[in-house]
């Protein structure tokens, strides 16, 4: 009897893990409802401006996207660093968790941000879903959130985050554009394989230019793989046939990247390697012969040297610089909000759709202005043109060379 | 639906050499669940992340030795330093939560040392997340002794693939697969042949028993941690290897699988933790291969439900006469 019951038991155990593993490769969580659009009260109450105050940045520290959500806040701790030492009035971070793909903790830590009265405006979060999710309490809010990596096109595109979403990155639609316009007509490939990470970052990505591709004759072989939670890609491998010519890999964890590229050549594969702005990581992931697309960032800066030798540890953790360029936006707005000794939450929202960096100050290399309303690909909240993607070829000695 | 591709006998091999590799590393691990629950009737959840400390182990002992690029020592000790580090390590790790977390929670209700398990585990992730950080560790194994081209290996390690009518078998595989073996085989004679080994099928048969024929059955549990975590060590090692990077989250997906391995092997018998690791493994292999990688843990843990309906024991296990 108690063998049965131990048996039970396991058996339960593992029908749980079983739908636990599932549920988390397939998770779509609903967006919670955004607040009304009349002003709450926290949102128009006024925060004193001391000499100290206070951001939110919402990344996820740890978990399995733990080493992109630490070059993120190390990025933005950077520029607080940076801003507090030329600058009379301290900037403070509050920062949260949001361990991604959890969407739970990102909206525990939204509406941790939100309710804290202190906090005038958040740097984050990461993720496309994360965004998702944490609209409403952000909202609810009338927090201005600005993230340095969430690039699905219709978080800006569909209006409802209007006034509160920013981001310092391109969108996806501009990079799929991009990606799939370069293996089309630069590399002239006609058989691409496209495999999504089975995230919504992924997914979306992959979707824009496997669409784009086939509308251009190409044959596209579509694959999945949970990058999150597989080690081994030697079966996935297997599945590509030798005569396909580029793997577009939109993924976030260039070691698993890099991993499979390995796993590629050594099953005498010679498809080129296509990643995206996730893999835009030269300490990690550098396929010879492999192209990536990127943030558009000013890599010669003297920040991105002075942080390479400073909290960078000799490298330059690029994915983590737009939210270098989010606190910025941030620390203006806030500023200019508490140009007369108080701030509310409203009147930093104002002074961020309000951004106006120039390119010479810009660590992005281009100025920092944002559309207001919906222009396509462009959303309100999404960086005025020039920016876009640029795209960069890994050469033999895994250096990343820029190309036209 | 992915579709599943045309049945082809070199897609279907190499589908074989890497289930079998990725199911020898499952069943090192199904193996230290299977000996722990068949002497203390435990489901030691903290085992994958004995598992992950094995590979940080072997990490640290390779990056001491100079690194994979240009080690101070020729690759072949190198590598068996590794092994023996991370083996010893893993196994003191286990027979410290096993003292500390388990032994005094033996008489307790068959929950509270799950629990105690599942906090081992969270403490293990999160202690390395906190020494060494979240950003993933590369073995780099694929360039292993690239600096040392007259060393026992000649080249990197990766580089040394053998294309067998199409298929192709790295070196680094017929290590782990050969060493998994040997391991296995080792850890069989010593349950079988050895005066501990009887101890400890003694002392997984009745534990008051042994004891009152003079079994001191603390040191027999200590010493089945002691093994089952070496051989964990040793598959986090090999994992190192084999897919050369180790990360804190390592052990949760690993522990999953050996763990559902053990269960489809009949957990509380070793072949049966083999068998079921290998199955595990060339389950998963097949399943991504031919129909892709959003079916893979779908037809895995579908197996693991349906051994259990049909075998509740699992396929090797037996069904313990119950005393009434």
């Amino acid at each position: 009897m108690r063998s049965r019951r131990a048996t039970a038991v396991a058996a339960l155990l593992a029908l749980g893990a079983a739908l636990a593993v599932v549920a988390a490769a397939y998770a779509t969580t609903p967006e919670r409802p955004a607040a009304p659009a009349a002003q709450s009260g926290s949102d128009a109450a006024l925060v004193k401006c001391g000499k100290n105050r206070t951001i939110g940045v919402a990344a996820p520290i740890t978990g399995p996207a733990g080493s992109l959500g630490q070059q993120q806040l190390t990025w933005a701790k950077y520029f607080v660093t940076r801003y507090n030492r030329s600058h009379k009035n301290k900037l403070q971070v509050v920062q949260g968790d949001t361990q991604l793909p959890d969407t739970a903790q990102a909206i525990q830590v939204a509406e941790r941000l939100a309710s804290n009265s202190s906090v005038l405006g958040v740097v984050g979060p990461a993720g496309s879903q994360e965004v998702q999710v944490s609209t409403g309490p952000f909202k609810a809010g009338g927090l201005a959130f600005i993230t340095g990596s969430a690039t699905r096109t219709t978080l800006t595109t569909d209006g409802t985050r209007k006034g509160y979403f920013y981001r310092t990155v391109p969108n996806d639609d501009q990079q799929g554009g991009r990606v799939a316009n370069y293996i089309r007509s630069k590399l002239n490939a006609s058989r691409v394989a496209v495999i999504d990470a089975q995230n919504s970052y992924s997914t979306g990505l992959s979707d824009t230019v496997e669409k784009l591709l086939k509308a251009a004759g190409v044959n596209v072989q579509r694959e999945s793989v949970n990058e999150a939670t597989v080690s081994d890609f030697s079966s996935l491998v297997a599945r590509i046939p030798a005569s396909t010519q580029v793997v577009y890999v939109p993924w976030q964890l260039a070691p698993k990247a890099q991993l499979f590229g390995q796993q590629l050549r050594a099953a005498g594969k010679t498809a080129t390697l296509f990643g995206s702005d996730g893999l835009n990581d030269p300490d990690n992931f550098k396929i010879p012969g492999s192209y990536v697309s990127a943030f558009p960032v000013n890599v010669s800066s003297p920040i991105v040297k002075a942080y390479r030798q400073g909290p960078g540890g000799g490298k330059n953790d690029l994915f983590g610089l737009p939210s270098y360029a989010a606190a910025d936006v941030l620390a203006r707005a806030v500023d200019k909000a508490c140009a007369n000794g108080s701030a509310s939450r409203a009147e930093v929202r104002k002074f961020v759709a309000q951004t106006n960096i120039p390119k010479s100050q810009s660590v992005l290399g281009f100025r920092i202005r944002y559309t207001q309303s919906v222009k396509l690909p462009l959303g309100p909240g999404d960086m005025q043109v020039p920016a876009n993607y640029i795209l960069y070829r890994i050469n033999n000695n895994g250096v990343y060379v820029r190309v036209p | 639906m992915d579709l599943p591709l045309v049945f082809d006998s070199q897609l279907a091999t190499q589908l074989f050499v890497n289930g079998l590799t990725l199911g020898s590393l499952y069943a090192l691990i199904a193996l230290g669940y299977s000996m722990v629950y068949g002497i203390l009737k435990l489901l030691n959840f903290a085992h994958g992340d004995v598992y992950m400390v094995g590979a940080f182990i072997g990490y640290a002992i390779l990056n001491g030795l100079g690194g994979p690029i240009s080690p101070t020592i020729a690759v072949a000790p190198l590598i068996v330093l590794m092994f023996l580090g991370a083996m010893l390590g893993s196994g003191a790790l286990g027979v410290v939560i096993e003292r500390f977390a388990y032994r005094p929670l033996r008489d307790a209700p068959r929950i509270a040392p799950l629990i105690s398990a599942l906090g081992v585990s969270f403490f293990l992730e999160n202690s390395v997340l906190l020494l060494l950080g979240a950003q993933f560790r590369t073995y780099n194994s694929f360039l292993l002794g690239s600096d040392h081209p007259k060393q026992f290996i000649p080249g990197p390690l990766s580089d040394a693939v053998f294309v067998v009518n199409g298929v192709n078998v790295q070196l680094v595989q017929i290590l782990v697969l050969a060493t998994a073996l040997g391991l296995m085989v080792a850890l069989t004679l010593l349950v079988a042949r050895t005066q501990i080994g009887k101890a400890m099928r003694a002392t997984a048969f009745d534990r008051e028993a042994a004891a009152m024929m003079g079994i001191d059955v603390d040191r027999v549990i200590a010493v089945t941690f002691f093994l089952g975590s070496l051989l964990a060590g040793a598959a986090g090692v090999m994992f190192g290897l084999l897919f050369s990077q180790v990360y804190h989250l390592m052990g949760f997906t690993a522990g999953l699988k050996g763990f559902t391995a053990a269960v489809v092997g009949g957990i509380g018998s070793i072949p049966g933790a083999m068998l079921g690791g290998v199955l595990v493994g060339l389950a998963e292999a097949y399943a991504t291969g031919y129909f892709g990688g959003r079916w893979s843990d779908l037809i895995v843990f579908g197996i693991l439900i349906f051994v259990l309906l049909v075998r509740p024991s699992g396929l090797l296990g037996t069904r313990a006469i119950q005393k009434v």
